[in-house]
C-alpha cells in the first residue's frame, strides 16, 4: 500500500530497537523482522540499558514491552520522551499483556505512536511496524526541506 | 353612729367632681347667706333710724305749732290793744301754716296715744284759731272796741287757758315723742350690734365652713393619693399591694385598677417564672450536650450538666474561668479567639476538634458557638454548645480504616489480575506468534509438521481465549470491570450487531433476521460490552442449531428498561439444564465438544457483565427452539442493583 511512497529498502535498513525483558518475546520479534527484510535490529532484556541503548542506537523505532522489573516501559517512555525533546517524530510501538484501558490510554499519552496487546498477530505488527517508519522516513524528508 | 358613718360613706363614693363643687359651693352659699343678713339688717337700720328722723320731725312740728299759735296769739293781743295791722303779720302766717303743719303731722304720727294727744292738740289749735280769730273780729269791730274792753279781754283769757292747755298737750304729748325716740334709738344701737354680730358670725362660719372642707376634701384626696403613690411603688417593685381605698370615685377606681394590674402582673410574673424554671431545668438536665454560657470576653457563666459529664468539671469549679482551658497546647493560643471572632462576626462559629477533660484526657468535640444579641443588637456574650463525638469519631475511623482496607483489597485484586493476565499472556504471545511464522512459512514444513502446528495454534487460541473470559470474569467480580457507562441507542447497536456476525450466521446456514425499535431506543450501558454479550448469544444460536432454519435479534423498550432477545428454532434446552446456563464451564452438549467452539464461559461472563450494568439475563423455552434476554436499564440505576423489568 505504501511502497510507493518509500522504497521497502529504506523501511528495512532503519534502525530498529527491541526492549524486552522476556528472551522469547525479543527472538519472536526478531524472527518476524528478519523474515520480513529488517537488517538493523537491536535488542535488549534489560531495561536499566534501554536509556543508553536509545541514545547510543538512536533507533527510528522502539518496540517496547510495559511490564518489566526494575524499570517499566512508562518510565522508559518518559525517558525517550525527555531526551527526545528536540528531535521529532521517532515512533515508540508499546507491546504489552496488559490489555486494560488504562494502561493503553498512558502508554498513548505518553507519547507512544501505537499500541498493540500480546499475544499479537505477526502479520498484522509487521505491517504497522513497516507503516510506523514509513511515516518517519517522509517526516525526515519533509524537513529536510522539497526533494 | 351609724347614720354618721353612712354619711361618710355615701360622701366618699361620690364622684371627684361633685366633691370639688360641694366644696367649692358651701362657704360661697354662706357668704350669700351672710350677705341677705347683710342687707336685711341694714334694712331694718335704715327703718330705724328713719323712724327716729320722723320723731324729730315730729318734736320740731309740734314746736312749730305751738311756736306759730305762741306768735299768733301775741300779735293778735297786740292788735287788739293797738290796732296796728302790723301785729297781725304772725297770725296769719301762722293761719297760712298751720294747716300744713298739722298734716305732716298727721301723716307722721303712728304711736297712738301720740295720736290721741294730737287729736287733742288739733282740736285745741282749732278752738285757738277760732279764738284767735273772734279776737281779731272783735278788734275789728269797732263796737267792741269802743265798748268794754271786757268782751275781748275775755276773749283773750280764754284764747290764754287754750294756748295753756295746748302747751300741756303739747308737752305730754313732746315726753311720749321723746319716750319713743329713746325706744327708737335704742332699737337702732339694737339692730346695729345684732347686724355687727350676724356679720361677724357669717364670716367666721363661712371661713370655718371653708376651711373645713377644703380641709376634708384635700385630706382625703391627699391621703388617697399618697395610698395609691406608695401601691404604684410597690406594683413597680412587684411586691404585694398594702390597703387600697376602696371608695366609688375616681381615686377609688383608680386604685382598683391598680390592684387588677397588680394581680395581674403578677399572675404573668408566675407563669414567666414557671417558664423560666422550665426551661432551666431543660437546659440544666440535659446529658448528652455540654451547653453552657460565655459572657463577651469568653469567661464561663453558666454550665449544665452535660457539660460536667462531658468535660468533668462541676459548674463551681468552672464559673468565672476562661473557656480557653478546653482546648489542647496546639489549639489553646489562636482557636478560642478565633471561634469568637468567627461567632461575633457570622453569628455563629461551629468546629470539630480535639478537647480537653477535667483531667487532662481528650475527647473528639463538635462545638457550637452562637452569639447572643440583646433587643438592642448588643453583643451580650455567647451561648456554647458541645457534645462529644469520641464515639461516632471512633465508628468513623474504623469505617474508613475498613473502606480503605477494601479498597487496598481491591486494588491488590486488580493488581494480581493484571499481573496474572500479564504472565498468561506472555508466554501465550511465543506460542502463538512461532506458532503463526511457521504456519506462514509452512512450504518448509512437512505435513506432519503442518498438522502439528494447526494443533499447538487451535490449542493455543482456545487457550487465550479462556484466559480471556477467566480475566474478565474474575475483573467484573473484583468489582474492577471497566464499565464505561453512557446513553446507547439500541437499534443502532443491533444493526452493527447484525452485520457484524451475519456472515457467520449465513455460514451456518441459518436465515439472520432482525426485528429492530421504529425509533431510538436509549439504554445505559456500556456499550463495548452490550456488543460482547450480543456477539455471544447471537453466536451461540448460531452454534447449537443444528435442525433450525433461523436466528432472530430484536429488542423493545419495557417500562423502565429495554428488552433484547435472541431466538432460534433449534433444539432449545433441556429443561433440566436450564439452572446450569449461566455456570462457568457447565457447557451444555459436552458430549459434542469437539463440533462446538467456545470456552464455556460465555453466558456466565454475559450474565455477570448485564447484571454489572444493572440489567437482567436469562432463558425461556418458547414452543421450540431457545430464546435467550437480556434486560438493560434507561436510565443510570440509582443502586447498583436496579429493579426488576
Amino acid at each position: 500500500m505504501t511502497g510507493s511512497l518509500v522504497a521497502q529498502s529504506e523501511i528495512h535498513a532503519r534502525r530498529i530497537l527491541i526492549v524486552d525483558d522476556e528472551e522469547a518475546n525479543i527472538l519472536l520479534l526478531s524472527s518476524v523482522l528478519e523474515r520480513e527484510g529488517y537488517g538493523n535490529i537491536h535488542t535488549t532484556t534489560d531495561p536499566t540499558a534501554a536509556l543508553e541503548a536509545f541514545i547510543r542506537i538512536e533507533p527510528d523505532l522502539v518496540l517496547l514491552d510495559l511490564m518489566m522489573p526494575e524499570v517499566d516501559g512508562f518510565q522508559l517512555l518518559e525517558a525517550f520522551r525527555r531526551h527526545d525533546r528536540s528531535d521529532a517524530f521517532r515512533p515508540v510501538l508499546v507491546l504489552t499483556a496488559d490489555t486494560t484501558i488504562a494502561a493503553r490510554r498512558r502508554a498513548l499519552a505518553l507519547g507512544a505512536k501505537d499500541f498493540v496487546s500480546k499475544p499479537f498477530d505477526v502479520v498484522e505488527i509487521a505491517l504497522r511496524i513497516a507503516n510506523l517508519l514509513e511515516t518517519r522516513i517522509l517526516y525526515e524528508r519533509l524537513r529536510a526541506g522539497p526533494a | 353612729m351609724t347614720v354618721l358613718r353612712g354619711l361618710t360613706r355615701f360622701w366618699a363614693d361620690r364622684p371627684l367632681a361633685l366633691k370639688g363643687l360641694v366644696v367649692v359651693a358651701l362657704p360661697l352659699a354662706i357668704l350669700l347667706g351672710a350677705l341677705v343678713l347683710l342687707y336685711a339688717a341694714s334694712n331694718a337700720e335704715v327703718r330705724a333710724e328713719e323712724d327716729v328722723r320722723r320723731a324729730v320731725a315730729i318734736q320740731r312740728d309740734t314746736y312749730q305749732v305751738h311756736a306759730l299759735l305762741a306768735e299768733a296769739a301775741a300779735g293778735v293781743r297786740g292788735y287788739a290793744l293797738t290796732g296796728e295791722p302790723r301785729f297781725l303779720e304772725p297770725y296769719r302766717k301762722a293761719e297760712a301754716e298751720l294747716p300744713q303743719t298739722m298734716q305732716r303731722l298727721d301723716e307722721a304720727i303712728r304711736d297712738p296715744e301720740v295720736r290721741g294727744h294730737f287729736n287733742r292738740i288739733n282740736d285745741l289749735t282749732v278752738r285757738k284759731r277760732e279764738g284767735l280769730k273772734r279776737i281779731v273780729d272783735l278788734a275789728d269791730d269797732p263796737a267792741a272796741r269802743r265798748g268794754e274792753p271786757s268782751l275781748i279781754e275775755q276773749a283773750l283769757v280764754a284764747n290764754k287757758i287754750v294756748l295753756d292747755a295746748m302747751r300741756q298737750e303739747i308737752d305730754l304729748m313732746q315726753r311720749r315723742e321723746s319716750v319713743l325716740l329713746e325706744q327708737r334709738r335704742a332699737r337702732v344701737d339694737d339692730v346695729r350690734d345684732r347686724f355687727l354680730l350676724l356679720t361677724a358670725i357669717s364670716a367666721l362660719v363661712g371661713l370655718l365652713g371653708s376651711l373645713a372642707a377644703v380641709y376634708l376634701f384635700s385630706t382625703g384626696i391627699v391621703r388617697r393619693v399618697r395610698m395609691l403613690e406608695a401601691n404604684a411603688e410597690l406594683l413597680a417593685r412587684g411586691e404585694a399591694l398594702t390597703n387600697l381605698p376602696e371608695d366609688a370615685d375616681e381615686i377609688g377606681k383608680l386604685a382598683q385598677r391598680l390592684a387588677r394590674a397588680s394581680a395581674l402582673l403578677r399572675g404573668r410574673e408566675q407563669a414567666l417564672r414557671e417558664s423560666e424554671e422550665r426551661f432551666r431545668l431543660v437546659i440544666e438536665e440535659v446529658r448528652d450536650y455540654g451547653i453552657f454560657a460565655l459572657d463577651r470576653d469568653g469567661t464561663v457563666t453558666s454550665w449544665n450538666l452535660g457539660a460536667q459529664r462531658i468535660k468533668g468539671w462541676e459548674a463551681a469549679e468552672i464559673l468565672g474561668h476562661h473557656f480557653s482551658r478546653f482546648y489542647p497546647d496546639e489549639t489553646r493560643a489562636f482557636l478560642p479567639g478565633e471561634m469568637l471572632e468567627r461567632a461575633r462576626t457570622a453569628g455563629t462559629a461551629e468546629d470539630e476538634g480535639w478537647r480537653l477533660r477535667k483531667d487532662g484526657t481528650r475527647f473528639w468535640a463538635n462545638v457550637v458557638i452562637t452569639a447572643l444579641h440583646d433587643e438592642q443588637g448588643e453583643l451580650r456574650g455567647f451561648a456554647k454548645v458541645t457534645r462529644d463525638m469520641s464515639e461516632r469519631r471512633r465508628s468513623e475511623e474504623a469505617l474508613r480504616v475498613a473502606r480503605e482496607e477494601a479498597i487496598a483489597a481491591s486494588l491488590a485484586k486488580s493488581e494480581f489480575l493484571s499481573r496474572t493476565s500479564h504472565e498468561l499472556r506472555t508466554p501465550m504471545a511465543a506460542i502463538l506468534g512461532f506458532g503463526q511464522l511457521l504456519e506462514l512459512d509452512e512450504d518448509a514444513l512437512d505435513p506432519r509438521q503442518r498438522e502439528a502446528v494447526s494443533q499447538i495454534m487451535k490449542a493455543g487460541r482456545h487457550l487465550l481465549a479462556l484466559i480471556n473470559d477467566l480475566l474478565d470474569i474474575s475483573s467484573i467480580e473484583a468489582g474492577g470491570a471497566e464499565l464505561e457507562n453512557a446513553e446507547i441507542d439500541l437499534g443502532e447497536l443491533l444493526q452493527e450487531v447484525h452485520a457484524l456476525v451475519a456472515p457467520v450466521v449465513s455460514a451456518a446456514g441459518l436465515q439472520f433476521s432482525l426485528q429492530g425499535p421504529e425509533q431510538p431506543l436509549i439504554a445505559w450501558a456500556d456499550r463495548r460490552r452490550v456488543v460482547q454479550v450480543m456477539l455471544n448469544l447471537v453466536s451461540n444460536a448460531a452454534k447449537y442449531n443444528r435442525t433450525g432454519t433461523m436466528v432472530r435479534l430484536s429488542c423493545r423498550a419495557s417500562g423502565r428498561f429495554v428488552r433484547v432477545e435472541v431466538e432460534d428454532d433449534g433444539p432449545g434446552v433441556a429443561s433440566a439444564e436450564v439452572p446450569r446456563l449461566f455456570t462457568p464451564f457447565d457447557r451444555l452438549g459436552q458430549q459434542n465438544r469437539s463440533r462446538i467452539d467456545g470456552t464455556g464461559l460465555g453466558l456466565a461472563l454475559s450474565k455477570r457483565l448485564i447484571e454489572s450494568m444493572g440489567g437482567k439475563i436469562g432463558y425461556e423455552a418458547p414452543d421450540h427452539g431457545a430464546r435467550f434476554w437480556f434486560t438493560l436499564p434507561v436510565r443510570p440505576p440509582a443502586t447498583k442493583r436496579g429493579a426488576r423489568s
